[in-house]
Order: C-alpha cells, then sequence, then structure tokens
C-alpha cells in the first residue's frame, strides 16, 4: 500500500506541472489555435452556400490586391494610423511632461480628466462626436467656426478621416500620456541635476535625457498604438454610417467586417484577416527596429 | 450543522489538494448545466427580433399565442442591430437559430447567397398557397423575400412613401402643395420655396431634403418609376435608361436646380436633420409609414406643422408612391416544429387586432388587405393637422411597386452608394456611374458563378 502511494506522488510530481499550464494551452487551441488555422484555410476557400464551400487557390488574395475598395480602406487606416504617429503621441508626451513638471497645480485631477474618455466606450464616443462634427448645429462648426465656413466633417470625403482622427484623439491620447508619465517619473533625477551642472538647457536635457531614456515606452506605445490604429473599427463604423460617403471612412476591419458578415465573402474577409496581420507584423517589426529595440546595449 | 452531509471521502486525498477539487466539482456541476435539455423539446419557440417597437408589441401579444395553445412556450429574444450578425452565424454553423426570426429588407440579401437549396428558411410558398393567403396580401410585397420562385417570409409592413411637406412654410412661399402632382409641378413649386430669407447670400430654406450619400431616396425614385437594380431573374438592370434618367433628375435637384439640400447628420432619423426641420430649413421629405412613426416620437413639438401627399408622379396619372425599408417572419430549417411555427407567424402578422394595435403605435400599414377597413385608419392624425394619414397610405398601398430580392444587395448597395455621391457631387456623369457600378456587380456575379460552376465539375 505504501510503495502504491509513492509510486502516486511520482507520478503526481511529474502530472502536476502539465496540469497547471494545461488550461492556457487548451484555450489557446481551442481559441487561438485553431481559429487561426481554419481562417488560412479559409483564404483559400469561397462559400458557395450555407453548407458548402469551394477551393479557390490563392485567387481571393490576387482579387484583394486587384480591389480599389481595399486600397482604399488601407489608405484610410493608413491616415489614421499616422494621424496617430503625429498628433496623437506628441500631445501624450506634452501632457505627460506637462503633469510630470512641478508648476502645473491639480495634477491629479488633471490626470483623471485627461485618462477619462478612455473609461467611456467606443460607441458614445462615436454618437457624442456624430452631433460635435454636424455640419449646422455641431459644436465645431457651430461655436468654433474655425475655417469661416462650415466644414461638412461627416459629409465631404476629404474631411471623414481628419474627424475620425480627432475624436481618436480625444480618446486615446490621455491613455497614452499614463504611460509616458510612467515612464518620465523612472528617470533619474540625477541626470538632470548632472546636465544643468554642466550648463544643459531645458531643451539640451530633453533631447538627451528625456527622450533616450523614454526609448522604451516610446516603443511600446508606437507599437501598440500602430497596432490599435490598424484595427480601428467602431469609431468610423459609427461616425461615418458605415464608412460612407464614398468609403471615405472605409477602414480595413471594417471592410473585413462588411465582408464577412453583410456580402457573406468569408473567404474573402479571411484574406483581408491575413493581410492585416501581415502588414500590422512588418510594421511592428519595422518600428521595433527602427526605435533600436532589437539592439544590444 | 448535524444536517451537513460528511463528504465521505478523505478531502486530502484528492491530488493537487481541495482547492483543484472544489474547482473541479464545480466545473462538473457547470458542465451538467450546459449539457443537461433544460425544457421539453418541441413545444419551445425561440423567436428572434432586432426592432425594439416589434418586440414590445410582440411582448404583448405572445401570452395571447401562449393561452391559444398552452402546451408552447414562446421565447422573445430582442438582439437589436447585431441579430443579423448572429443569425448569420448560426445558419452557418448548423447550430443555435431560432425557430422564427425577423429579417430586415437590406439584410435579407446576404442569407439567399449562394445555393438555393442551403438557404436557412423554409419556403413558405404552398403553406401561403394552400392557405389561400396569397390573394389577402399585396403581392407585390413578397418580393423582397422571395429568390428562385420560393417564399422566404411573410412581409410584417408595406411601408409606402408619401410626400410630407410643411404646409405653412409653402403656403407663405406662396406655394399650394395639395396641387402638386407631377415631379416637374414639385420643381416649380419647389424653386418658389427655396428661398434665402435674411438675403445674406445663403439659401436659408430648401424644398426637400434628399439622402446623397446612401441608395435610399434614389432607390425611392427608382422604384416609384418601375426600375430596380435586379430584376425579377436577377439581371442587374442599374444602367438602363430608367436608372440612368432618374439618377440624372436626382442630380438635377441639388445642382441644375438647387432646390433639395443633403440630409444634415447621417441620415434622415439623425437628431440634426430634425434640428433642421424644426429650424424651418426643410420643407418637405419622402417618408415611408415608418418614419412618420419616428418623427412623432422624436419631433412631439412640430405636431399640426405637417401635411401628406402621394409622391409626385412622373407623369400625369402614374404611381404616386414607392416603398422603403421592411421587415420578414421566416422559418430557419433548424425548426423542429415548423407547423407550430407557422401558426405562430400567422399570429403575429395576420391577426386582425394585432395589426389595428401595430399601428395604433408604429403608424405602420399591414399588408393584409382586409385589415384596412377598420375605422382607425381613417381616423384625423393631429400630427398632421387633423388629415387622416393612414387613409392615405391605404389609398396609396395597392400600388405598391414591386423591389426584387437579390444575394448581392448588400454588395451593390454599398457600391450604389459610392455612384450616387459620386454623381451628385459632379465627380462622374450619372451615365458614367451607373455604367461602371453595373459592370462591377455583374464582374462579382460572373466570377461567383464562374467559380461554383468549376466547383460542380
Amino acid at each position: 500500500m505504501k510503495r502504491k502511494r509513492s509510486n502516486y506522488w511520482y507520478h503526481q510530481q511529474k502530472i502536476a506541472p502539465y496540469l497547471f499550464i494545461a488550461p492556457f494551452y487548451i484555450l489557446f487551441v481551442v481559441f487561438m489555435g485553431y481559429p487561426l488555422v481554419s481562417s488560412l484555410i479559409m483564404s483559400l476557400y469561397e462559400m458557395r452556400g450555407f453548407q458548402s464551400r469551394i477551393f479557390v487557390g490563392f485567387s481571393n488574395f490576387i482579387d484583394l490586391f486587384r480591389d480599389p475598395i481595399f486600397w482604399k480602406s488601407l489608405w484610410n487606416t493608413t491616415y489614421f494610423a499616422l494621424g496617430t504617429l503625429i498628433l496623437q503621441l506628441p500631445l501624450a508626451l506634452f501632457l505627460a511632461i506637462l503633469l510630470n513638471s512641478k508648476i502645473v497645480k491639480g495634477k491629479n485631477i488633471l490626470r483623471l480628466a485627461f485618462f477619462a474618455p478612455v473609461l467611456v466606450a467606443g460607441v458614445f464616443i462615436a454618437i457624442i462626436f456624430n452631433i460635435i462634427f454636424d455640419q449646422r448645429a455641431g459644436l465645431i462648426n457651430n461655436e468654433f467656426l474655425l475655417f469661416g465656413k462650415e466644414i461638412g466633417w461627416l459629409s465631404e470625403s476629404k474631411y471623414v478621416m481628419p474627424a475620425v482622427i480627432l475624436t481618436g484623439v480625444w480618446q486615446w491620447a490621455g491613455f497614452n500620456m499614463i504611460f509616458f508619465l510612467a515612464g518620465l517619473q523612472g528617470i533619474r533625477q540625477e541626470l538632470y541635476e548632472a546636465a544643468a551642472v554642466d550648463g544643459a538647457n531645458w531643451w539640451q536635457s530633453f533631447v538627451h535625457i528625456t527622450l533616450p531614456s523614454l526609448r522604451p515606452v516610446i516603443a511600446f506605445v508606437v507599437v501598440v498604438s500602430m497596432i490599435g490604429s490598424f484595427q480601428l473599427f467602431d469609431l468610423p463604423f459609427i461616425l461615418t454610417n458605415g464608412g460612407e460617403p464614398a468609403d471615405a471612412g472605409t477602414t480595413i476591419v471594417m471592410y473585413l467586417y462588411k465582408n464577412g458578415f453583410q456580402f457573406m465573402r468569408l473567404g474573402y474577409a479571411a484574406t483581408i484577416g491575413w493581410v492585416l496581420f501581415i502588414i500590422i507584423a512588418i510594421i511592428s517589426i519595422a518600428q521595433l527596429k527602427l526605435l533600436g529595440i532589437f539592439r544590444e546595449e | 450543522m448535524g444536517c451537513f452531509m460528511r463528504i465521505p471521502f478523505d478531502t486530502d486525498n484528492f491530488p493537487l489538494g481541495k482547492g483543484p477539487m472544489v474547482m473541479l466539482v464545480l466545473f462538473l456541476i457547470s458542465c451538467l448545466f450546459i449539457i443537461s435539455p433544460t425544457e421539453e423539446k418541441g413545444k419551445n419557440l425561440e423567436f428572434w427580433i432586432f426592432a425594439n417597437t416589434h418586440y414590445e408589441e410582440y411582448q404583448a401579444r405572445v401570452p395571447i399565442f401562449e393561452t391559444m395553445y398552452p402546451e408552447v412556450n414562446v421565447q422573445l429574444i430582442n438582439y437589436g442591430g447585431t441579430m443579423h450578425d448572429k443569425l448569420l452565424t448560426a445558419l452557418l454553423s448548423d447550430f443555435g437559430a431560432p425557430d422564427v426570426v425577423e429579417v430586415e429588407i437590406t439584410s435579407i440579401g446576404r442569407f439567399l447567397k449562394g445555393d438555393i437549396n442551403e438557404v436557412g428558411f423554409i419556403d413558405l410558398r404552398s403553406r401561403l398557397e394552400n392557405e389561400g393567403w396569397m390573394d389577402k396580401l399585396v403581392v407585390s410585397r413578397f418580393t423582397p423575400w422571395s429568390y428562385k420562385d420560393r417564399i422566404f417570409g411573410i412581409p410584417h409592413d408595406l411601408h409606402p412613401v408619401v410626400l410630407l411637406y410643411r404646409d405653412d412654410l409653402f403656403k407663405a412661399a406662396g406655394v399650394e402643395m395639395t396641387e402638386v402632382e407631377t415631379w416637374e409641378d414639385f420643381i416649380s413649386a419647389g424653386k418658389k420655396a427655396t428661398r434665402d430669407l435674411d438675403g445674406d447670400g445663403e439659401i436659408d430654406q430648401y424644398a426637400i431634403v434628399l439622402d446623397r450619400r446612401t441608395e435610399s431616396d434614389y432607390f425611392n425614385l427608382l422604384l416609384q418609376r418601375g426600375g430596380g437594380f435586379f430584376d425579377e431573374v436577377g439581371n442587374v438592370i442599374i444602367d438602363d435608361d430608367i436608372a440612368i434618367e432618374t439618377l440624372e433628375f436626382f442630380t438635377s435637384l441639388f445642382n441644375e436646380h438647387q432646390i433639395a439640400t443633403p440630409v444634415y447628420g447621417t441620415w434622415h432619423g439623425d437628431p440634426s436633420n430634425f434640428a433642421a426641420m424644426q429650424d424651418g430649413k426643410i420643407l418637405s421629405i419622402l417618408a415611408p409609414d415608418w418614419y412618420v412613426g419616428i418623427l412623432k416620437s422624436q419631433v412631439p413639438q412640430m405636431s399640426g406643422k405637417w401635411r401628406a401627399i402621394g409622391m409626385p408622379a412622373w407623369e400625369l396619372g402614374d404611381r404616386r408612391t414607392t416603398t422603403r425599408g421592411g421587415t420578414m417572419v421566416g422559418i430557419t430549417k433548424q425548426c423542429k416544429n415548423p407547423d407550430l411555427a407557422w401558426e405562430l407567424l400567422k399570429f403575429a402578422y395576420f391577426d386582425k387586432a394585432g395589426l389595428i394595435n401595430r399601428y395604433e403605435t408604429t403608424r405602420i400599414i399591414p399588408p393584409l388587405k382586409n385589415a384596412w377597413d377598420a375605422p382607425i385608419y381613417k381616423e384625423p392624425d393631429p400630427y398632421l393637422g387633423g388629415q387622416p394619414l393612414g387613409e392615405l397610405f391605404i389609398e396609396l398601398a395597392p400600388d405598391l411597386p414591386p423591389r426584387y430580392q437579390n444575394p448581392y444587395w448588400s454588395e451593390a448597395a454599398d457600391l450604389l452608394n459610392d455612384a450616387i455621391f459620386a454623381a451628385v457631387t459632379e465627380k462622374q456623369t450619372p451615365r458614367q456611374a451607373l455604367t461602371q457600378l453595373a459592370e462591377k456587380v455583374r464582374t462579382i456575379i460572373a466570377k461567383d458563378q464562374e467559380r461554383w460552376a468549376q466547383g460542380n465539375k
């Protein structure tokens, strides 16, 4: 009996670790591995009805590269990503620097205020900004009339993506500010003191101490923001009523959704998904390389 | 404490201890709940809905049905706007679809894709014909729910369209709208009523508001004229003369005659559009019955200011209405008791008392002709200054144009939106926009057919 027990413990010790990690692997295989492989296979097929499908090889990929709406949606998405990079992230860094400085009062309230938009669901933000961007009654045209004329933010093609970018800035700048703020607080004060002793001004300290020290945080925020930008869906979907006018607000994920669920072209939608994955992977690796994350210190 | 039973084995001996054992027990109990049949099979009907107003109506009506069929339990589920995606997934996976479901007119096309035998709805033609329902309903209203001779749903509504106008403002401009009979008359009237009131060089009131970003208003006009995107057998006809001339006319209202303003906001039901109406910037709108219901609930303060006439005709004596929007109810192939589901369909859609109640709450005119004699449709409508709006809708209803359904409607409508916008903004001529559009859609269809033909080899 005793021998049997020790044998049991021997096996248990061997098996237990695998049992502990099993839930992750089981869930990964069921919810990630299987759908990934399945979608890759699906991209080589097209539906023939609700119960049957046809093998089409790489035809979906060839069609996609010839599809003008795909290129338009890719441009719209890239436009948003660039807007994020050029407008949102510098603004987030500026806010972080401001809230990290000693001159600003009521930092906690301001932090909460800038972070708060992230707590609001994207759908509500889109609905609110729909009213704000309204051509006649909207807050922007009505109160500010910045450009001296009524701008059709959501009705003229050229203004649609800028409207989406501005909404994105309002929604996410505060969120990214928190990362920059954490990064800024992690920089050793001695570095600034030493620089001050050597006669460095604020700008020189910023360029030679703050920015290099923030490099890992910048890399993280840039990569995560880019991935988020390329996955943009709910905001323009509601703000532009499904991408109108003339697909000016259609993003890649929106086009994927339209093909999969509205046009019942599951194979084509899977193809868009895989092409999007490749685009995001290339951009992320390029950014990490550019920001020197792979560089050995 | 004595009432608790002692666990009949030593919990310490369980591999990995007590914690994992508790988790395992909970897991097994959860599994039992999931896999065990919850209710008696065959007597339950699951009914999916996407519209709140319909859901509220059925919530009140289903208990009556359950009294008539005591062995039946109807489960109403309102999934809102995501319902069609859920239904598509359930039909594709051949699991989890409801017994009975309502589908919206612009969404049904995707459910008809591919092999007709694989469509997830039961063909209701024989039931409708055998029980004599076809003669009792407006037959053109079956076209949105039919494909290749099969009828996949019963129409919930007719949705005839009228021209809703601001009587006070047209009269102030010296126009009597009841005298408008054709679109030509409307243009003359519109030119008088479209005005710069304060002399600042900008137009303050437009004769009509039209949506140039989506197909809605253009398609209203096209259907009124007897055109469409697809014909009865599925051919693309969006580049025929009727379609091109109609788009030329539509663009001329904005550009040449300058009597139309683009919709404020994203669609006719946008708060900005209602605001513009209240400000007197919009003098008329093409309104289906359901839109009048929305208008009443969203801008009750405009009560008494509107009147309605039939749409201006293309030629004197021609059709004065069109149709916009719609819903069907169908039975899915996953339904285990289609006969019972059929009874529920008839109760929900063909019961006269229910249809009168529907008109009271939503202003929706039913497709069942013998329900039209109810006094409620003749009642004066205070929102329209006492005009009996129901009577006008019923007068127009028999002349409703057919709206042929097609599996490619979603793709076609998406591209049609772009074509209309390009034509109105003068990036393309109406002919160029529609010719290119038709070619694109024909190419999509031809490619699919070619693929499916290869798959059959």
